[in-house]
C-alpha cells in the first residue's frame, strides 16, 4: 500500500514536471533537427540552425537591444519597487500595506498589449516621441510588480532595529543604507534584478507598438521572422535564450545560497 | 558629568499620550531601572531618549547640553535592543567596531578596541565568529560590547534580558552591573520585571500610564510605595478597601463587615474611600495569637499553594479574603485547608491609600 502511494507520487511529480519542461524539451530537441519545417520528424542531428542565427545580424543586434532595455528596466523597476516596499514595511497598519501593495501591483492586471498602446497614445498626445526610453518605461511599468513582491518578502523577514542600532551608533541615513540595510536586503534586491530582466528579455506584447527597425527587441524579430517562416532556427534562438536564462538562475541560487547559508 | 535629565517629557499618539509630562534625573555613573507593566510608555520613553521618537513637550539634556532634537546619531548613547539588532552580515569583531568605524576611526584603533570590548564582555578570540553562531547569551554579551565600544555618554537597555532563560538571566544581571560599574558608566535599563529592577538599579522610576509614580531605591521602592499602584505592582499584595475613621501617626480604617484596621498612610482624609495594602509575606499566619500585632484575626485556611521556596495560604478571617506567604522553613508552622488559625501583620506594613 505505502509503495503503491509513493509510486503514485512519483508518477505524479514526473508528469508535472514533463507537462511544465515538455514543451521546452520539445523546442530544444527541434533546434538540432535538420528538417527545413517545423514541427517534422527527425531526420538527424544538426547545429546548422545555431550556425544560422550567427549569419543573420538582425538577431544578434536585436539581442544587444533587448539585453540594453532589459538592463535598465529592470534596474528602473527594482529602484522604485525597493523605494516602495521599505516605505510600505517601515510604515502603516498591514492592512493598508495590503490595499498599497495591490495597487502598485495594478500593472499586471492590464493586458500588456494596452499598456504598449496607452504609452504609444500618451506620447504623441503630448508631442514626443516614445523612442527608446518609451519602450524602457513600458518594460519598467510591467516588470516593476514581480520586484515589488520579492523586496517585500524579503523586508517581510528585516529586522529594522538593525538600521536603529547602525543608527544609535553613529551611522547617518546613507552609511546606515549602505553598511546595513542594502547588504542585508542584497538577495532580494538581485533575485529581483535578474526576474525582471528575464521577464523584459522575451517579452513580445509591450515591445509592440513600441518599437522602430532601430530598437528592435529580439522577441520582436523572432515574432517578425516566424510570420514570413516557419524553420528551427527560431527554435535554435528559444534554446539560447533558455540556457542564458537557466544559467542565470541556476548562477543566482547559487550566489543566494552561499549569501544567505554560510 | 554626564547626567541625563528629562524635564516635563510629553509624547502622544493618536489617541493617546504615551509619556505624560515625565521628569526624571539619571545622575552621572547611576543605574536607573524604568520599571512598569507593558504600555506603560517606558519604552517610548527610552526612544525619545535615544532619539528614535521626538518629543511633542519637554527637554532632554545630556551632560549639561540639550540634545532634544539632536538626531539619534549624533547622541553618543549606546543602545542594547531587545532583540539584540545584532548585524547578522557581519562578524562579531565588525559589529562591535562599527560604532567607531562611523566615526572614521584607523583600522588599528578599532582592532584595538574591539580587543578590549570583547575581554571586558568575556568573549576574547570570537571575534571572527557571525551572530549566527553565538548562543542567546552570547549574542546579548556582543550587543552590550557594541554599545560600550563608542565610548557612550550614556547606556540604554531596552529588555535587555527578556529572551535569555531564568538561569542566564540571572548570570547576566550580575554581568551588566559589575560591566557598568567597572566602566562608571551612567545607564538606564527598560524593563517589566520587578526582580531584575530590584536586583539591579541604583535607583527605580516606576512608570504607569505614561507618568512616574515613584522614583526611589529598591528598597524604598518595596517598602515604601508611594502610590498604591506600585504597592499593587512590586511584589504581590493584600487589597482591602474601606473608610478612614481617624487619621493621625497611626490611622484607623473601618471595613464595610465593621472590621477595623490600624495602618499608615499620606493624605488621608476621614470618611474618604480607602485601600489598604499589605505585602503576602509581612502577613503572620500562626497557631497561638500574636499579641505584638495591631491587626490580628481568627481565620480558617482555605487554600494551601506550595511554591517550593515559601507556601502560599488563603484565609478567610472576618468576612476577608487574605493570602500570607509563608518561607518553606521548619521555623514556621505549617497548615492544612480547613485548619483554624491567627492570620495577622503589624500597623506599619499595612499602607492606606487614598482611592
Amino acid at each position: 500500500m505505502r509503495f503503491l502511494g509513493k509510486a503514485a507520487g512519483g508518477l505524479y511529480l514526473l508528469l508535472l514536471y514533463l507537462f511544465v519542461a515538455g514543451p521546452l524539451l520539445f523546442v530544444i530537441a527541434t533546434s538540432f533537427n535538420p528538417a527545413t519545417s517545423f514541427p517534422a520528424p527527425f531526420e538527424g542531428l544538426t547545429l546548422s540552425w545555431y550556425a544560422a542565427i550567427l549569419r543573420r545580424p538582425e538577431f544578434l543586434s536585436a539581442a544587444g537591444t533587448s539585453a540594453v532595455v532589459a538592463a535598465l528596466a529592470a534596474a528602473l523597476a527594482v529602484v522604485v519597487a525597493f523605494l516602495a516596499a521599505y516605505a510600505l514595511s517601515r510604515n502603516g497598519s498591514s492592512s493598508a500595506r495590503g490595499a498599497m501593495a495591490t495597487l502598485l501591483a495594478s500593472p499586471l492586471l492590464v493586458p500588456q498589449v494596452v499598456i504598449s498602446l496607452a504609452i504609444l497614445q500618451l506620447a504623441s498626445a503630448w508631442g514626443v516621441g516614445t523612442g527608446f526610453w518609451g519602450l524602457v518605461a513600458a518594460h519598467a511599468v510591467y516588470v516593476m510588480p514581480f520586484a515589488l513582491r520579492l523586496l517585500l518578502t524579503g523586508l517581510a523577514r528585516f529586522d529594522f532595529a538593525v538600521e536603529e542600532a547602525s543608527r544609535s551608533l553613529g551611522g547617518g541615513w546613507l552609511s546606515t543604507w549602505r553598511e546595513v540595510t542594502l547588504p542585508l536586503l542584497r538577495p532580494s534586491i538581485v533575485a529581483g534584478f535578474t526576474f525582471c530582466f528575464i521577464l523584459s528579455f522575451v517579452n513580445l506584447p509591450l515591445s509592440l507598438f513600441l518599437t522602430s527597425p532601430d530598437t528592435a527587441t529580439l522577441p520582436i524579430v523572432m515574432f517578425a521572422y516566424i510570420e514570413s517562416r516557419i524553420d528551427p532556427m527560431i527554435a535554435a534562438v528559444a534554446s539560447v535564450i533558455v540556457l542564458a536564462a537557466g544559467t542565470a538562475t541556476i548562477l543566482l541560487d547559487r550566489f543566494l545560497h552561499v549569501r544567505l547559508v554560510d | 558629568m554626564p547626567e541625563l535629565i528629562l524635564s516635563h517629557v510629553t509624547r502622544r499618539f493618536s489617541g493617546h499620550t504615551a509619556v505624560d509630562d515625565f521628569s526624571l534625573t539619571v545622575r552621572d555613573g547611576e543605574f536607573v531601572c524604568l520599571l512598569g507593566p507593558s504600555g506603560c510608555g517606558k519604552t517610548t520613553t527610552l526612544r525619545i531618549i535615544a532619539g528614535f521618537e521626538r518629543a511633542d513637550a519637554g527637554r532632554l539634556t545630556l551632560d549639561g547640553a540639550d540634545i532634544t532634537h539632536a538626531p539619534p546619531q549624533q547622541r553618543d548613547i549606546g543602545l542594547v535592543f531587545q532583540s539584540y539588532a545584532l548585524f547578522p552580515h557581519k562578524t562579531v569583531a565588525e559589529n562591535i567596531g562599527f560604532g567607531l568605524k562611523m566615526r572614521g576611526r584607523p583600522r588599528a584603533a578599532i582592532a584595538a578596541a574591539v580587543e578590549e570590548a570583547l575581554a571586558l564582555v568575556r568573549l576574547e578570540g570570537l571575534g571572527g565568529r557571525y551572530p549566527r553562531a553565538l548562543s542567546g547569551g552570547q549574542q546579548q554579551r556582543v550587543a552590550l560590547a557594541r554599545a560600550l565600544a563608542i565610548r557612550p555618554r550614556l547606556l540604554l537597555m531596552d529588555e535587555p534580558l527578556s529572551n535569555l532563560d531564568a538561569q542566564l538571566r540571572e548570570e547576566m544581571r550580575n554581568e551588566i552591573r559589575r560591566i557598568q560599574k567597572s566602566l562608571g558608566i551612567t545607564a538606564v535599563l527598560v524593563t517589566h520585571d520587578q526582580a531584575e529592577a530590584l536586583a539591579m538599579a541604583d535607583r527605580i522610576a516606576v512608570m504607569a500610564k505614561g507618568r512616574l509614580q515613584q522614583m526611589a531605591d529598591p528598597a524604598t521602592i518595596y517598602e515604601a510605595p508611594a502610590t498604591a499602584f506600585v504597592s499593587g505592582f512590586i511584589g504581590q499584595a493584600n487589597v482591602l478597601e474601606g473608610r478612614v475613621e481617624s487619621t493621625g501617626a497611626e490611622a484607623v480604617l473601618a471595613l464595610p463587615g465593621g472590621v477595623t484596621l490600624a495602618g499608615r498612610g499620606d493624605g488621608l482624609a476621614a470618611g474618604a474611600a480607602t485601600r489598604a495594602m499589605v505585602k503576602h509575606e509581612r502577613m503572620a499566619l500562626c497557631r497561638a495569637e500574636p499579641a505584638q500585632l495591631a491587626n490580628r484575626f481568627p481565620c480558617q485556611v482555605a487554600e494551601r499553594t506550595y511554591l517550593g521556596g515559601s507556601i502560599a495560604y488563603r484565609c478567610e478571617a472576618a468576612g476577608m479574603t487574605l493570602t500570607a506567604l509563608l518561607p518553606n522553613h521548619p521555623l514556621f508552622e505549617s497548615f492544612a485547608p480547613g485548619d483554624t488559625a491567627w492570620i495577622g501583620w503589624a500597623a506599619t506594613d499595612c499602607a492606606f491609600f487614598p482611592c
